[in-house]
């Protein structure tokens, strides 16, 4: 767990005709992340030729995009293809496909233009509608210059023969037209258009024998009459719409199971080329290579070979084995259990741990709790902080794409934990300071007794967070050389900031300070003493910047002054111990807002409970209750980033560089 | 007068907050990579713009998505003002004013269109808003207008109604709308530098830096469209360059307009302002239309450096404000690109070149 899965490398050549199954083999398995085909030319001196994409995997990918954007539209979001998808494929014609799939968006697209047509003419029937409300609505603020109505109305009558031809002509335009009587020949009729279409009807009318009738001064039936023929046509209309938008769904409904289908054979065929973009061909085999767990060499190895039945060369390299092909490019795994996938989140969310170097996510664990604990100490809180992480942790513990949120519920569930382990070390309930194990922190807030010996006031708990923070630099210090020993970097292992000479002076200075605080600040430990401890590591030091100049110089020193050059140096050297200093200093006091945040934490809370004791019955509950809530809320928070800040800033980049990359082997569950 | 922490903490968070939100330039890339129309509104589910898609299936219209859109900017401005210190709510009612323009000069092209060109209008009358966005505009009767005199009648209570009847005789006389919509912008920019220079000298520079960019921008803009469909002499451009620009003032515009290598012109104040960008300087090209759009660029990324610069120096200035509401104008033009070209059926290659 302290380090990642240890990864091996393949090297594998097979015959041409054994392509299919081996990539589909390798498919199956999941486990592969392969060697571009740049990486591995550079890793090789053969000729080998990159198995290029051919055209169809691109048309392959386009045309799974393209169902997947039609399964989109009707909320449809396939699962990834399993192993029978694998071992029985079906053959897919992506030209019939093609054709099939542009069938269909042509449906969508004409039903679509329906659509359109339609909202004109819906538009159209709302912009009368509006002018008819307008029209007995003075409009506010405005000064009409003209009393002219956008509106024209028409009343007249006309031959009832021509009746379907009036109707017919006034289909392109907006044309409400409400029979208002009959008799043998004629149809008398009410017409309310745009007057900007005003010549367009004229001559329609005119070639039916419209003949005008006058106005009535009032029309007592027509208003009633307007809107309600207006409603029902702007009804008829939409339903119509409502109509054709379930149609376009239903097109792609109807097709959902075989689109699904479709879509998992195209998935699976695009993976199996996508395998096969990493081959490079020579005339009769294949090469290929790439980095897997070494937990499961045994059975690629096994799988491959019978793909092959034996026909097969494979070569197997351990990442550690081989120092030519280990690097910084080697993918990682991380190897912890499920119960730290929170803190692994914490982790990754920094950077990935480079191949060979440590993975912090067990040691985060205790010291994020911890951090949390000491900040957030009230065994009540922390229940209720539990309980919420745990509903949010069952709410979307099943949810694929929330995968994140459940993690980040299941750290609030262990906050919860530390909060309550925290609070009944120091008795702390809800605000009320019962019974402690460790000490009373309320007691020492309040400059109460703290019922412990070793712990009476404040400055005792800052001290506490003090060591504390040594402990983490310290651990962070040695993972640092651990890592350099690992990666056989003596240089850095020696001379970084993080090294054993940045260690010594740091811990140097942590005897110096401890024997000034014990002696009143009034003296320094003896001049033999302070040479010890920081002043040789200091000298030391001084040799960093020469020695990286000798060793990265290129032959072009010719024109170097040595006078600069060594005022260069002398620079960098007091640079560097003022960084180391200032550095480890502010690191160290940095942990002091633990302590600062219990304080804070308990402050709060002694507050509420002041506000409390000046009312009585409901309010005094009332206060507490809020006062809680409002504890948990904004303190949970600032603990929680505060804790999160320590690992990152002060323990983290000790030792943690974060520029390895994640293991992702192409399988049938790859992200798309 | 407040000082700038009272003034621009609160609206600092939530702007802050809210850029956060604009859809990152991966998502645009994998909208234009969706297969069509559907798919893409499809994938705008779970964004902001996800209204879009019930519109659009609903109606089978973009245009109607795309007023959707245009509400939705209008409402930012408004909600935001609620927020506002008083001293900045001129400047954003300022800027309101675009919309409200923009929508005049609509409703004024569709009187044109049908009265004086005769027409057809019925593929945009109904795209105009008809809401209030600064003052009570009554659109139906500007669209439906017998001549300009009424639509100037009905603008009386507006600041248009000068300008209407100052330009209307150039609309019949030349049988183009340009002077007039010109002389709307101009408006629009007097009045936004107007209340510019009313706010503290912090808050006045930031202000002018961005906005200067922007009608650098416009008069490119015109510029290009002038040489390229008109082919007008520089003296008849000159008059309509809207004053304020931040770095082509007037005489530079000239240089420009008739150098052959406007490398040259622009390395001065590239080079001392942003060497960043001097490779694009690199690029040159032997016509107008050329070197107008090299130009273009060069301020588009002007512009884009300096949110970037607001957003990432002193917090507490109108900076905040304006690089957010630019930063949301550029998000809402690619979405309306990216919508129109799946419309359109344009290839992802193309619609990364548009946006």
């Amino acid at each position: 767990m302290i380090f990642t899965t240890q990864m091996s490398q393949l090297f594998a050549v097979v015959l041409e005709r054994d392509k299919e199954r081996v990539t589909k083999t390798l498919l199956r398995e999941g486990v592969m992340q392969f060697l571009t085909t740049s990486e591995l030319e550079a890793q090789g001196p053969d000729k080998a030729v990159s198995d290029k994409p051919d055209a169809s995997r691109e048309e392959v990918t386009d045309l799974r995009k393209r169902v997947e954007g039609l399964l989109h539209t009707v909320g449809t979001i396939a699962d990834p293809p399993n192993e029978s998808d694998l071992s029985q494929p079906a053959a897919i014609d992506i030209r019939k496909e093609t054709r099939e799939l542009d069938q269909l968006d042509s449906e969508r697209e004409g039903i679509r233009e329906r659509q359109r047509l339609l909202q004109q003419e819906i538009l159209k029937y709302e912009d009368i509608q509006r002018q008819v409300r307008v029209s007995n609505i003075n409009l506010s603020n405005v000064t009409l210059p003209t009393t002219q109505s956008l509106l024209s109305t028409h009343l007249g009558k006309l031959p009832a023969t021509h009746v379907k031809q009036l109707e017919s002509g006034l289909k392109g335009l907006t044309v409400l037209n409400i029979p208002v009587g009959q008799d043998e020949d004629t149809s008398q009729h009410l017409l309310i258009f745009m007057a900007r279409d005003k010549q367009k009807v004229k001559k329609i009318l005119s070639s039916v024998h419209w003949m005008e009738m006058d106005l009535p001064d009032k029309l007592p039936s027509a208003e009633k009459e307007v809107t309600e023929e207006l409603s029902v046509k702007l009804k008829k209309l939409k339903d119509e719409q409502e109509a054709l938008q379930k149609k376009v769904t239903r097109i792609v409904k109807d097709r959902e199971k075989s689109l699904v289908e479709l879509w998992r054979n195209l998935r699976v065929l695009e993976l199996c080329k996508k395998i096969e973009g990493h081959f490079n061909t020579s005339s009769r085999t294949i090469i290929f290579a790439g980095w897997l767990p070494s937990t499961k060499v045994s059975k690629l190895d096994e799988k491959i070979s019978e793909a092959c039945e034996g026909r097969c060369y494979l070569e197997w390299h351990n990442a550690e084995e081989n120092k030519e092909i280990i690097g910084s490019d080697i993918p990682i795994q991380f190897k912890n259990p499920d119960v730290l996938a929170p803190f692994q989140m914490l982790v990754s969310n920094f950077g990935v741990p480079q191949y060979g170097t440590i993975d912090p996510t067990l040691f985060v664990m205790p010291l994020y709790l911890a951090m949390f604990g000491l900040m957030f100490a009230d065994a009540g809180q922390g229940l209720v902080l539990a309980l919420l992480g745990a509903w949010g942790f069952f709410r979307f513990k099943e949810r694929k794409d929330k995968a994140g949120l459940a993690r980040l519920f299941c750290l609030i569930i262990w906050c919860g934990i530390a909060s309550i382990l925290f609070g009944i070390l120091f008795g702390s309930y809800f605000g009320f300071s019962y019974n402690p194990i460790w000490f009373d922190f309320h007691g020492i807030v309040l400059g109460h007794s703290s019922g412990n010996a070793v712990i009476t006031d404040v400055y005792d708990i800052l001290m506490i967070t003090i060591f504390f923070g040594i402990a983490v630099i310290s651990l962070g210090l040695v993972f640092n050389w651990i890592n350099m020993i690992r990666t056989k970097n003596w240089a850095d292992l020696i001379f970084d900031k993080g090294g054993l000479l940045g260690g010594w002076i740091y811990g140097g200075g942590i005897y110096i300070a401890y024997y000034m605080a014990t002696h009143n600040y009034n003296g320094f430990p003896s001049t033999a003493l302070l040479w010890l401890l920081a002043g040789i590591p200091a000298v030391l030091l001084f040799i960093k910047a020469p020695y990286y100049h000798m060793k990265h110089r290129h032959g072009s020193s010719k024109n170097e002054n040595p006078v600069f050059l060594v005022l260069n140096f002398c620079m960098e050297w007091v640079v560097e111990l003022l960084e180391i200093f200032a550095g480890y200093l502010s690191n160290t006091l940095s942990f002091m807002r633990v302590a600062g945040l219990g304080i804070a934490h308990v402050s709060l809370m002694v507050a509420f409970f002041s506000m409390a004791e000046m009312t009585s019955g409901i309010f005094s509950v009332l206060i507490l209750i809020f006062g809680n809530l409002l504890v948990i809320a904004l303190e949970g928070l600032s603990a929680g980033i505060q804790a999160l800040r320590l690992n990152y800033y002060e323990f983290f980049t000790k030792f943690f560089n974060g520029t390895g990359k994640l293991h992702t082997p192409i399988s049938l569950n790859s992200k798309l | 007068m407040a000082d700038a922490l009272s003034k621009y903490a609160l609206i600092n968070a939530k702007l802050r907050g809210r850029i956060s939100k604009i859809l990152p330039d991966e998502t645009f890339r994998q909208l234009t990579h969706a297969s069509s129309l559907d798919a893409t509104l499809a994938q705008l589910r779970g964004t902001p713009f996800a209204g879009l898609e019930d519109i659009y299936s609903r109606t089978g219209d973009l245009k109607m998505a795309e007023m959707e859109l245009l509400r939705g900017e209008i409402d930012l401005y408004r909600e935001l003002i609620k927020y506002l210190h008083p001293d900045s709510v001129p400047l954003v009612e300022a800027l309101l004013y675009q919309f409200e323009i923009d929508n005049l000069k609509n409703a004024i092209r569709i009187y044109f269109d049908r009265n004086i060109r005769g027409r057809s209008v019925e593929g945009s009358i109904h795209y105009v808003l008809h809401e209030r966005i600064v003052h009570d505009l009554p659109i139906d009767i500007l669209c439906n207008a017998q001549s300009f005199d009424e639509i100037s009648g009905v603008c009386e209570k507006t600041p248009y109604r000068d300008i209407i009847r100052q330009f209307d005789h150039t609309v019949e006389s030349e049988g183009s709308l340009f002077r007039l919509e010109a002389a709307l912008d101009h408006f629009y920019y007097e009045n936004l530098l107007s209340c510019i220079h009313h706010l503290d000298r912090k808050d006045r520079d930031t202000a002018m830096r961005l906005t200067g960019v922007e009608i650098d921008l416009q008069n490119i803009s015109w510029i290009i469209r002038f040489k390229n469909y008109y082919d007008l002499p520089l003296e008849r451009i000159l008059p309509i360059i809207i004053p304020g620009g931040f770095m082509l003032p007037g005489p530079m515009i000239e240089e420009l307009y008739n150098a052959k290598d406007v490398s040259s012109v622009l390395k001065g104040f590239v080079h001392d302002k942003h060497p960043e960008l001097s490779t694009l300087l690199t690029g040159s090209s032997p016509d107008i239309a050329g070197r107008l759009a090299l130009i273009r660029r060069i301020l588009e990324e002007i512009k884009k450096a300096e949110i970037q610069r607001m957003l990432s120096g002193y917090p507490f200035t109108v900076g905040i404000i304006l690089a957010y509401f630019l930063l949301k104008r550029e998000e809402l033009n690619k979405i309306r690109t990216l919508l129109n070209a799946k419309l359109y059926g344009c290839k992802p290659e193309r619609i990364e070149g548009l946006a």
